[in-house]
């Protein structure tokens, strides 16, 4: 009986045995495929890394919240054009195209009304290689003025869910964070010219020239131009140009620092209802490193933002003029063995001016004065971690603000891990909500507006139960506070206020999935599910309209997937299929039936030489995402050269 | 009342399959990916350096990769070799065991014993236009040219410029750029 029993057990040691054999052996197999690593230049073989990816001790935020990150690769082989467009890779963000330039962009919802094209987007912190582009006027961003490279962008990480702890306010519902490559990573001269040739929605040339002086300055300078056209025949005014040009520069003094220096500036028309905005801008950025250790190290960051929006053709244009100044300093270090500090102090100085009458006062300083400390404790090593750490700022319009949170992740043999957040942040104040006046001068928020907050609850659980797939999946649960309402007051002339009368609920969940199935072939996608429960909290509120105009049209379900496949002969052939459900809306806003759209992009490799067909579209002649004018189908023309 | 002899055969066991399962895992062999970066970075090289041109017969005759001693490419390096072409040579991975095999190469990737006697084989190369490359310890004190080494998980290179002066080739300065030069590497005395 007992031997039996025995022999029972060293049967199921045996067979375990073998079972954890097969899933290490499968572990060490983590192979890239020849005719990937062959294009590599050196640089590039010299930034890989040996041990694969799962092995790498892993970023702090990718550890324990719903982080998307969208690489170079994932662009490049896709029919992408534009940035907005490379967004729409991010399986956790609701993007709905508006015109060729124009894009509502929101993660987990409130997007505002999809037929404001995305200006009343408000809950979404982007950086482009940390500097923040959201506007001060409205919260969101215009979009057709964000551009760079895609050519020289390393990676976009989209977080979903609020990253105001790290980030600062307006990160409510998310951060898109955009990094560009080092000028290092850039060396050469890059010319690209893509033609439309059906119905396309534009044409796009961008050059690059990167060199080096000395041994350890790299620099580069880019120019691009964007000829965007009107979306369809029946919008006659959406037409957009844009001419970018910049350079970036990295400087290594010495192994323990790094210094960078970039800017760009543009200038571009947008012929809009029968007013041209003309949209003007320049930026200048510095950021210095040091490394103290492997566990230490201290970022300072300087940059300097102008953007002036001029619109009507007419002898007195309307003006929008703002001017951003900012220092931020951050600094890690350890504290014992098993915490890691990590803080941060930033001032910025905002500056707007408009001759814009509805707008009072013409110009407002706006400074916003924070700090942050977060702590990272590592209970039990390689096992469990928990993150814990608030923001405090101070701004102009509501005073001091806290934003806390505490993650906990639990990693199970590496390559497992369960986590759970429970954060708060705020969207601090944009003029758009407590400056504007109607025409005799009263204002419209004469109760004034306070932030509007969330509490988020989260819960994830990312795995790589083979070397050759990850899986990530988050539940969120979202409790909003004091959100924007429109309310009736009779006493008034235009008969409505702006409020905080709305609170709200959301929840749902987001799968995402990356699966090499063999060297030649990638897949990755995901699924989104979204529903919330949006309700007035006093009996002034005008919670149709309120409803629609600010906390927006979400589909229920979304779903992306891509597919990278190289062929023989170097060709590579690249398919993303997009699925977004209904915008249902309540009379009188109209919905936005669902759509599922398909692009393709073939392309052949020659030494120097790219060739490539990029179709976007292509399952209907066009169909609508915002409600308004309809997106083509489109077909476009690829060179690239590259030397 | 629980069978506490029960509980504690489990426990046993589950312990044996943690000390297995580690033992496993620990007894791994270096991930094969190093290899295949490496092999990705001697088809490189071959874009990187001029040849004399009386390294070649003709203008078609192969530009050949030679591996001395034991292969830890697998197949990747023919994979990776496979259709390329430098100059319009076409390219050849060779396997040699010994030194009296090799007739003809270009690249070298030396993959030797590290007991085995290193300066002999560099000295016994000495005078040929060959491009010779190694994991090996010492490969550059002992007249080799280049050789990889791991930092911060990634793979670099050091170069001998003084061993690479000896064979006639010509190192574009990109490769030398991104190299570490190893300064001290004195090419043993002739």
């Amino acid at each position: 009986m007992n031997t039996q029993k025995n022999a029972k057990e060293i049967l199921l040691i045996l067979s375990l045995t073998l079972l954890s054999t097969l899933i290490f052996a499968q572990a060490g197999d983590s192979l890239l495929p020849s005719s990937k690593l062959k294009k590599l230049s050196l640089e590039e073989l010299m930034n890989i890394e040996v041990t694969s990816v799962s092995m790498q001790p892993e970023k702090l935020t990718e550890v324990a919240s719903a982080i998307q990150v969208i690489t170079h690769e994932d662009i490049q082989r896709s029919s992408v054009l534009t940035l907005p467009d490379a967004l729409q890779l991010a399986p956790n963000l609701q993007i709905a195209q508006a015109n060729s330039h124009n894009f509502l962009i929101t993660a987990r919802g409130f997007g505002g009304l999809p037929s404001a094209n995305g200006d009343l987007s408000n809950k979404l912190l982007v950086m482009i290689d940390g500097r923040s582009v959201y506007s001060p006027l409205f919260g969101g961003v215009f979009w057709n003025v964000q551009n760079l490279m895609l050519e020289d962008l390393d990676r976009i990480e989209v977080v979903s869910g609020p990253g105001g702890t790290l980030w600062g306010a307006n990160a409510v519902n998310g951060v898109i964070n955009i990094e560009s490559k080092s000028a290092k990573e850039t060396q050469g001269i890059y010319v690209s010219q893509e033609t439309g040739m059906t119905s396309a929605l534009q044409n796009i040339t961008e050059m690059r020239y990167g060199g080096m002086i000395g041994d350890n300055l790299y620099y580069r300078i880019y120019g691009q131009y964007f000829d965007q056209q009107r979306s369809s025949p029946s919008d006659s005014v959406n037409r957009n140009n844009m001419a970018q040009g910049g350079f970036r520069m990295d400087y290594y003094p010495s192994k323990a620092n790094t210094l960078n220096l970039q800017g760009d500036i543009y200038s571009g028309i947008q012929n809009d209802l029968s007013n041209l905005t003309l949209s003007t801008g320049q930026n200048l950025m510095g950021h210095l490193t040091h490394i103290f250790s492997e566990k230490s190290n201290l970022t300072i960051k300087l940059y300097a933002d102008f953007t002036t929006y001029q619109v009507g053709n007419s002898s007195k244009p309307q003006i929008y003029d703002e001017s951003t100044y900012d220092i931020d300093i951050k600094y890690r270090l350890p504290l014992g063995l098993r915490q890691s500090i990590l803080m941060g102090a930033g001032y910025s100085y905002i500056q707007d001016m408009t001759n814009i009458q509805s707008l009072n006062p013409e110009s407002l300083p706006m400074p916003v004065a924070s700090g942050f400390i977060q702590d990272e404790i590592t209970c039990i090593p390689d096992l469990l971690k928990l993150t814990i750490g608030s923001k405090l700022l101070h701004n102009v319009f509501t005073g001091y603000e806290v934003q806390p949170s505490a993650r906990l992740a639990l990693t199970l043999r590496k390559s497992h891990t369960i986590w759970a957040s429970v954060s708060r942040a705020v969207r601090t104040p944009s003029r758009f909500d407590v400056d504007v006046t109607e025409a005799s001068g009263q204002s419209l928020s004469p109760n004034g507006f306070v932030s509007e907050k969330v509490n988020a609850y989260e819960l994830g659980y990312r795995m790589r139960p083979i070397e050759n797939l990850s899986l990530s999946f988050a539940a969120f649960f979202n409790q909003y506070t004091d959100l924007e309402s429109i309310n009736s007051d009779t006493s008034k002339l235009t008969p409505v206020i702006i409020g905080n009368g709305l609170d709200a609920e959301s929840w749902g969940f987001e799968f995402t999935g990356n699966y090499q199935a063999n060297p030649w072939w990638r897949l990755r996608g995901g699924y989104t599910l979204f529903e919330k429960n949006v309700w007035s909290t006093n009996s002034s509120v005008l919670p149709v309209i309120s409803v629609n105009a600010f906390e927006g049209l979400a589909p229920e379900n979304q779903f992306i997937i891509q597919s990278i496949m190289d062929l023989p002969k170097n060709m590579s052939f690249d398919l993303t299929g997009r699925y977004v459900g209904e915008l249902n809306a309540t009379a009188p806003t109209v919905s936005t039936p669902a759509y599922f759209t398909l692009d393709a992009r073939l392309a052949k490799h020659f030494k120097h030489l790219e060739l490539s067909i990029i179709g976007q579209n292509l399952l209907a002649p066009e169909y609508l995402e915002t409600g308004i004018y309809p997106i083509p189908r489109s077909v476009y023309g690829r060179i690239t050269f590259r030397f | 009342m629980p069978n506490f002899k029960t509980i504690r055969q489990r426990s046993l066991s589950v312990l044996m399959l943690i000390i297995c399962s580690l033992a496993i895992l620990s007894a791994q062999s270096p991930d094969p990916r190093e290899y295949q970066i490496k092999a990705a970075f001697l088809f490189n090289f071959t874009q990187f350096v001029e040849w004399p041109a009386t390294c070649f017969s003709t203008d078609k005759s192969p530009f050949i990769i030679g591996i001395l001693g034991e292969n830890p490419f697998g197949s990747y390096l023919e994979d990776m070799v496979n259709g390329e072409k430098v100059n319009g040579h076409p390219l050849v991975v060779q396997h040699f065991k010994t030194l009296e095999e090799i007739k003809i190469c270009h690249v070298l990737f030396i993959n030797l014993p590290q007991t085995s006697k290193l300066e002999q084989v560099i000295a016994n190369l000495k005078g040929r236009n060959i491009l010779t490359v190694s994991d090996m310890t010492d490969f550059l004190q002992e007249g080799g040219i280049l050789r990889f080494f791991k930092k911060n998980n990634k793979i670099q290179f050091r170069i001998n410029p003084e061993a690479s002066k000896k064979t006639n080739l010509i190192i574009s300065s990109k490769l030398l750029r991104l190299a570490e030069i190893c300064l001290n590497c004195q090419t043993p005395n002739e």
